[in-house]
């Protein structure tokens, strides 16, 4: 018994050297994102009021923020640096040093945005995820903060031109959990979809052949076809998929919070800076601006269907 | 729990599609598996040592990779090597080679535990190795054979949902349940039947591998 | 067969971080692993307890609770704990975890969700080899024990889990291979393990977005990510079959416990 019992002990011993070797590297593969300029001393500090959610945040110093991890160029993670990059990211660097507190990102695909809100997994969901009257019976979203489209990938020499061409047979991937699953079902009924955990998947299957055609949001796809320009966007747009900041259901104070502090960035520039860096030196287009979409607006694009 | 009843019912259509699923890719996938680990048991017991390797090295990988990574290099990874296989055959090749070496293990075991001296005394009465073989060893390695095989099916229904639910994407139970609790959020419920699902499968299984160990069970 | 040998495809094992990467995230795999079989050990043997309990009852729910999790699919638990567990039980992991772990395991809620699922999953494998291991002894042992006086416990402790611990090591560890291939499935509940690290060297890799400008393609990538695993599953049978043979040498042919994936007998002597 004893001979043994040394032996596990010695290596579960050497096995936490080594995790504790491996932790002496600064690596927070988790990433703390880019706080590219630590407050200009222009912008003070938010007065958050007792009892609401942001003062909660700013006791704790930190806000965890659920991003995508492998969507660039919205959030992304950089096996070079170890850190997650992108315009959500960004956004939420920016609502992070309003608040005065240090941003922490953790992965959010589409299939766990709403339950990591729910359980408190997560404070904060920037996680490109579209504003919807079902999603708003479990959880509480900002004012829009970006304007996507619902738009469909093909690979070189495809033969769809559109949404009507996804007929019987073609194979189309998008990702568990997001709205394209409904969009489809309405808009493409024949067509077999591939339904998938991350997009990064969606990406492998319509290069590798795989698939026929891929459909989500524009950004998600522009992302995949400045990584491989063989691939293109066709057809008129599906759907107009407004973004919001996802906060736990009832959280009023902090859903006004972050309205309020998106259109700050609209007013000071910084969403026009980051949209052109993240964004738009890739797609050279103009989108639609965010400013002209009301929360009103986008519950009446996406209508009541399961839940309420 | 409230929708325990509701979630079924509005959903039946999609969760015995999904259950056909689970039940083609088993299917499927112990053919594979009981041919590949035949050969690779027979490796394994033949003489000629180079076979051994071959089957040993086969055993050792495909027991101690995880399978979903071997999901992923069958539908990815060929598919980017130029091998076009389709979601179902990548799915039962993933399955099918996995099992495959625990069930070349469970039948050189079970050729093995017929004794030395059976094979010597067939050996010794005139029999060649191939009539050995086939008239002596085998119809009783045949029997010790079967739970161990009956549990690798089991272990197959079970390991089915990780190849689905791989970049496969095939919608087998666990996914429908996933498809259905992103629609309503009744998570309890979804996933409830989706237990059950599995469990109408790999409870009658396990009740017919009983009674063939019973059935085949060498009386001493 | 060109592609699969074709060194440019295997240049990014060299190019940047690619490799260290990939190991620190296996890291992850193997602590997540550890914590996962030491808790079911301890929850195996109190459910083992259980089983073989004298009383009926006890026995009965205790023989379902084992077939109703040996009967699912791990996925299924595991995805099932991943989107139902509630937030203090998160809350609370992020509170206790001890520093030393990485960022990947410590700040996620997701990882509570898999210790608790996979252990769930894990230790109603344990119990069963607990049982076989202890029932292999009972009757010889218990009797002897008995007609030297021992009381049931006594007789437990003293003499028949200390034998039957050492006969279960080689199921044990051949369980806890299994359980490191099933922490593969926990980069589906997000949590930031080596094949997730995977997908993300091969996405990377060659688009403007944080790569090396080396492409990684998905084959190679999980040739080596399986590999790795390979790796350290072998490493852990051996160690089995070393102490396999150490406890033949001291105690003579012994009757120890295995199996085949999650299947557990007596291998006779």
């Amino acid at each position: 018994m004893r001979g043994s019992k040394r032996l596990w002990i010695i290596a579960l011993m050497m096995v936490l050297a080594l995790v504790a070797a491996a932790c002496g590297d600064d690596d927070d593969g988790e990433g703390n994102g880019d706080t590219g300029d630590d407050n200009g001393g222009e912008t003070e500090p938010y007065e958050a009021e007792q009892g609401t959610p942001m003062a909660e945040w700013q006791e704790e110093g930190a806000v965890t923020i659920g991003v995508k991890f492998d969507v660039p160029p919205f959030g992304f993670e950089n096996p070079q640096s170890g850190e997650v990059e992108g315009f959500d990211v960004e956004m939420g660097n920016y609502i992070a040093e309003k608040l005065g507190v240090e941003p922490e990102f953790i992965e959010a695909i589409s299939d766990n945005r709403i339950p990591f809100l729910e359980d408190g997994t997560a404070d904060l969901i920037l996680s490109t995820m579209t504003i919807t009257t079902d999603r708003d019976t479990e959880i509480d979203f900002s004012r829009p903060y970006y304007v996507a489209q619902g738009r469909i990938l093909v690979p070189e020499g495809s033969d769809i031109a559109g949404i009507d061409d996804l007929g019987e047979g073609t194979r189309v991937c998008t990702a568990l959990g997001s709205t394209y699953e409904g969009t489809l079902a309405e808009q493409a009924p024949d067509a077999k979809l591939d339904l998938v955990d991350a997009y990064s998947e969606c990406f492998e299957k319509i290069q590798n052949g795989s698939v026929d055609a891929v459909s989500t949001d524009d950004v998600i796809l522009t992302g995949m076809v400045i990584q491989d320009d063989s691939l293109q966007l066709v057809g008129d747009p599906l759907t107009t998929e407004p973004y919001g900041v996802g906060v736990a259901e009832g959280e009023t104070e902090a859903a006004e919070f972050l309205s309020e502090t998106v259109e700050e960035s609209f007013e000071d520039g910084t969403w026009d800076e980051l949209y052109e860096e993240w964004v738009g030196q890739y797609t050279g287009e103009d989108p639609q601006h965010p400013s002209e979409v009301t929360l009103e607006d986008a519950y009446e694009l996406f209508p009541c269907d399961e839940t309420c | 729990m409230d929708r325990l009843l509701p979630i079924i019912t509005n959903n039946l259509d999609i969760y015995v599609s999904g259950l056909l699923v689970t039940l083609q890719l088993v299917g499927i996938s112990f053919v594979v598996a009981m041919l590949v680990g035949t050969l690779v048991a027979s490796f394994r017991i033949t003489p000629a040592k180079p076979l051994n390797w071959i089957g040993g090295f086969y055993v050792e990988t495909f027991r101690n990779v995880p399978l979903l990574v071997l999901s992923i290099i069958f539908s990815a990874g060929l598919l980017r090597a130029g091998v076009s296989l389709g979601k179902m055959s990548a799915a039962s090749a993933a399955l099918g080679l996995y099992t495959a070496a625990y069930i070349a293990e469970a039948i050189r075991s079970g050729v093995s535990a017929v004794s030395k001296g059976q094979i010597e005394a067939s050996l010794s009465l005139g029999f060649t190795y191939g009539q050995t073989m086939r008239q002596v060893i085998l119809p009783q390695a045949f029997r010790t054979v079967i739970p161990p095989i009956g549990n690798l099916i089991i272990a197959m229904i079970k390991n089915s949902a990780i190849v689905a639910g791989s970049i496969i994407a095939l919608d087998d139970i666990l996914k429908v349940a996933r498809i259905v609790n992103s629609a309503t959020f009744a998570t309890n419920e979804a996933f409830f039947w989706a237990g059950v699902g599995y469990l109408l499968l790999t409870i009658p299984a396990t009740i017919i591998v009983r009674r063939l160990e019973k059935r085949f069970a060498i009386k001493r | 067969m060109g592609y699969l040998f074709d060194p440019a495809n295997w240049e990014w094992i060299f190019a940047g971080r690619n490799f260290m990467f990939l190991l620190e995230r296996f890291l992850n795999n193997i602590l997540l692993a550890l914590v996962v079989m030491a808790l079911s050990l301890i929850l195996g043997l109190v459910i083992a307890l259980l089983r073989i309990s004298k009383n009926k009852v006890t026995s009965a729910v205790t023989g379902v609770w084992i077939d109703v999790w040996r009967n699912l699919p791990v996925l299924l638990v595991l995805l099932y704990f991943g989107l139902a567990l509630p937030q203090e039980v998160k809350e609370f992991w992020v509170d206790i975890a001890p520093g030393f772990l990485p960022p990947q395991i410590k700040d996620s809620g997701q990882v509570v969700a898999s210790i608790i699922a996979l252990t769930i999953y894990n230790s109603a494998v344990i119990a069963e080899i607990f049982r076989a291991g202890i029932q292999s002894l009972e009757r010889g042992q218990g009797e002897a024990a008995a007609a030297l006086g021992l009381p049931y416990w006594k007789a437990m402790r003293i003499v028949i889990l200390p034998q039957g611990l050492r006969r279960m090591v080689p199921a044990t560890v051949g369980q806890l291979i299994t359980l490191t291939k099933d922490t593969s499935l926990v980069s589906i509940l997000a949590i930031q393990e080596l094949v997730a690290a995977g997908s993300i060297v091969n996405n990377t890799s060659g688009s403007p977005f944080g790569g090396t400008g080396v492409p990684a393609p998905i084959l190679q990538v999980y040739i080596v990510v399986g590999a790795m695993f390979v790796v350290f599953n072998l490493a852990l049978s051996l160690l089995s079959r070393r102490l396999e043979v150490r406890e033949r040498k001291r105690a003579g042919d012994v009757e120890t416990v295995t199996g085949l994936e999650d299947q557990i007998s007596i291998k006779p002597v």
